[in-house]
């Protein structure tokens, strides 16, 4: 049953590829990523009750523990989102001219081939085959990338396929460090196998594995967005379509995060404990953070904002890992999940609000809690999310990770990480100001008398914003689907909305409450990382 | 027999040094073939050798794909796509070649020292051979940043991978079977897809320049 999760999306694509009507290729992308869902629920429910689900065939490769299947659920879930969201964004921008009508059948493809090795990097017990997954997974998104085909997504793309493949290469070195280390310990069909290389850890070759490991680092660290290996992903991230650029955030991270922890599970039961990888993770981990928040303070473009804060939560992950402590990893996994939620959720509302100004430029944003209430309200509340405001997830699993590092007796550390957060909190408070409380103060003023509302929200966004993009004929395009009143020019993409009120509701409500099941799975994957 | 191992590995490091001191596209895509005519000679040599002592054709069948990928198709793909961008010779390095040779001399030295001491002194497994492959990804990696055409940075891509592949060669007798066909795909679709997004390139900015992508900062 756990190879429908290959054969679904292998199926699919072809079927993208013939079928011409755009009804029925949303509905397929629909009904795909639909039908991956309860599949993925079994196997978690197998899981939970059993600890692993492996099958005899085909040589053993499918695997999967409570380590994966977290990750595995996230890809799932929000891969279903992103294919919501992606009927009414991609009509919207075919109603506008941006992309050509052909390209539906090659941006559905693209997708979920890229879906397919995300699920095949996280479902597949060895190592080398788990490579080229996440190499595949950079061959799939790269002209999801691109897929504006203009001179700014064509310079991100050529970065983000070259950057990604150099890196994705060394990690190979790695894998063949690894595969090295084992030479003599394991043998046969048993080569490169995760769990024969962890049940076997200490036969491992010591120097050669931590030589593996720093080239696994590095390679897979390219791909995770660690600093300074982190060049591609703002502008991967700020050119993708935004369902895309959702999955890159919210998914491809995890799957090469992923990947890295598995080594170090490796690496550290062979060495008998964390100070090799621990150094070297948290060193990474805050230089990411480091980068992510003098970026963040000086940003003027929402889209790389938010890139640059993927940066920053992949550098709390690591290190979260390098520290290795039990409440640590704890707080590392249960960050993985709130990072994706609500990374993804503000990604797909920039979608929305990218369509509706046509701009990625913080200071064009005028009056969008009035253009767009639902998902201005959701910007608005995900980016407090995300910045590590309390009620939400993202602030629990924050003080999880702060709470271990300070158990941990590492002062130092956890008083700049602190610091750090704040600063990026101030970085993005201050975006904040300047998209939604400029405006209600200058709407308070003129928009008292009711009309003079009206030419403000509707005119000044459209001259100055859409037009240039869009040309003038985007604009009164925009004006005539404006819905109720015309002071509320009302939402682009209202499943989208939807959507991403509900993953604002489970941003919120893991804040607060953490279901067993959850809390069993995250318990499950932290006795796997560290053992015992 | 660890002698023309040896030899070989010597032999695929010097056509490393010949690419860096080429000073056209045309050439370098020569070069590159002709390295992967050697290392297509290295993991011939082996498989035969596996072929004979435990029967599996394994390292054979890689050796045969390698001729077809890397010796045959990529270069003259690397050619079509050459051909259909370029229209004038330009100077394509910042660093002039003598300098870029006493630099790869560097990588060399310095990957000696770093690998053979990181596990020499276990059981031998760090051999001459690893070193010079290591070399090879280093000099690969720096082939990538001298060369401000896109073409050359995916002959550079090309070659880290080479350096990879005989690492794998030299170090453990190949990969598992189902891994390095894997790897061949992803590398025939990377380079495919590299080839595609020069045109746009091209198109786009008129040159293949990659000096000229510089519109996202910050």
């Amino acid at each position: 049953m756990g190879f429908l999760l290959w054969l679904i999306p292998v199926i699919s694509v072809p079927v993208f590829g013939i079928v011409k009507n755009r009804k029925v290729l949303h509905a397929v992308s629909l009904i795909v990523s639909a039908a991956m869902l309860p599949i993925v629920g079994f196997a978690t429910l197998d899981v939970l009750n059993g600890g692993v689900l492996e099958y005899d065939g085909l040589g053993g490769m499918f695997y999967l523990d409570p380590l994966s299947v977290i990750i595995l659920d996230i890809v799932l879930i929000i891969g279903f989102f992103a294919a919501i969201f992606s009927v009414s964004y991609i009509e919207e921008e075919l109603k506008h001219g941006k992309i050509a009508e052909g390209k539906v059948n090659l941006y559905y493809m693209l997708m979920y081939i890229f879906m397919f090795t995300m699920v095949l990097a996280l479902s597949v017990r060895n190592m080398g085959v788990m490579w080229i997954a996440i190499e595949a997974t950079t061959l799939a998104s790269a002209f999801l990338v691109g897929f504006y085909n203009d001179k700014q997504a064509i310079e991100a793309t050529w970065k983000y396929v070259i950057i990604c493949s150099v890196g994705i290469a060394i990690a190979m070195l790695g894998i063949i460090f690894l595969h090295m280390s084992s030479s003599g310990s394991i043998s046969g069909s048993q080569l490169l196998n995760w769990t024969a290389l962890y049940g076997n850890a200490d036969k491992l070759n010591g120097p050669v594995l931590r030589l593996a490991f720093i080239f696994i680092l590095i390679g897979f660290g390219t791909k995770a967005g660690l600093a300074p290996m982190h060049t591609w992903l703002p502008d991967a991230h700020s050119q993708a379509p935004s369902p895309i650029s959702a999955l890159l955030s919210g998914v491809l991270l995890n799957s090469a995060m992923y990947a890295i922890i598995r080594t170090v599970s490796i690496v550290n039961r062979n060495q008998g404990g964390s100070l090799f990888t621990g150094r070297i993770l948290i060193a990474a981990g805050m230089l990411s953070i480091i980068t992510a928040a003098i970026f963040i303070l000086t940003q003027k473009d929402y889209k790389r904002l938010l890139a640059y804060s993927s940066i920053e939560h992949m550098g709390i992950i690591a290190v979260a890992i390098g520290l290795f402590t039990p409440a640590a990893v704890f707080g590392a996994l249960f960050h993985m999940i709130n990072h994706s939620f609500t990374k993804s959720m503000l990604f797909l509302s920039s979608g929305s609000v990218l369509q509706k100004y046509g701009t990625r430029e913080i200071s064009r944003i005028k009056g969008l809690l009035k253009a767009l209430p639902v998902t201005g309200t959701v910007f608005f509340l995900g980016l407090f999310a995300i910045a590590g405001t309390p009620p939400f997830s993202v602030f629990a699993s924050e003080f999880n990770i702060l709470a271990a590092i300070f158990e941990g007796r590492n002062y130092l550390l956890g008083s700049v990480l602190a610091v750090l957060l704040a600063v990026i909190f101030a970085g993005i408070a201050s975006v904040l100001f300047r998209i939604f409380w400029r405006t209600s103060g200058e709407s308070g003023v003129h928009g008292a008398s009711g009309v003079h509302g009206v030419p403000e929200v509707a005119g000044v966004p459209g001259v100055h914003g859409v037009s240039d993009v869009r040309g003038e004929s985007g604009v009164s395009a925009d004006l005539p689907d404006a819905g109720e009143g015309s002071v509320k020019p009302g939402e682009v993409n209202i499943p989208g909305a939807v959507i991403i009120v509900v993953l604002l509701a489970v941003t919120l409500v893991t804040g607060f409450f953490m279901p067993a099941g959850l809390r069993e799975l995250l318990e499950n994957a932290r006795q796997i990382i560290i053992g015992g | 027999m660890d002698n023309y191992n040896q030899v070989l590995s010597v032999l695929i490091l010097l056509t490393s040094f010949m690419l860096m001191a080429n000073k056209r596209i045309k050439s370098y895509i020569g070069t590159f073939r002709l390295q992967s005519a050697l290392i297509a000679l290295t993991a011939g040599i082996m498989g035969i050798r596996a072929a004979m002592a435990e029967g599996s054709i394994d390292v054979l069948v890689v050796s045969i794909i390698i001729i077809a990928l890397k010796v045959i198709y990529i270069p003259n793909l690397l050619h079509k796509t050459f051909s259909g961008v370029e229209y004038k010779v330009e100077k394509d390095f910042f660093l002039n070649i003598p300098l870029l040779i006493l630099i790869c001399c560097g990588l060399v030295v310095f990957s000696y020292f770093s690998v053979s001491r990181v596990a020499g002194g276990s059981d031998g497994i760090m051999n001459a051979e690893v070193v010079n492959s290591i070399s090879l990804v280093l000099i690969g990696l720096f082939f990538m940043i001298s060369r401000r055409k896109a073409i050359g940075q995916i002959v550079g891509f090309l070659v880290i991978e080479n350096g990879i592949f005989i690492t794998a060669m030299f170090s453990t007798n190949g990969m598992p079977f189902i891994v390095d066909i894997g790897v061949f795909i992803d590398i025939i679709t990377a380079v495919l897809i590299m080839g595609i997004i020069v045109f746009k390139i091209n198109e786009k900015f008129d040159s293949i320049d990659i000096n000229k992508l510089k519109n996202l900062r910050g």
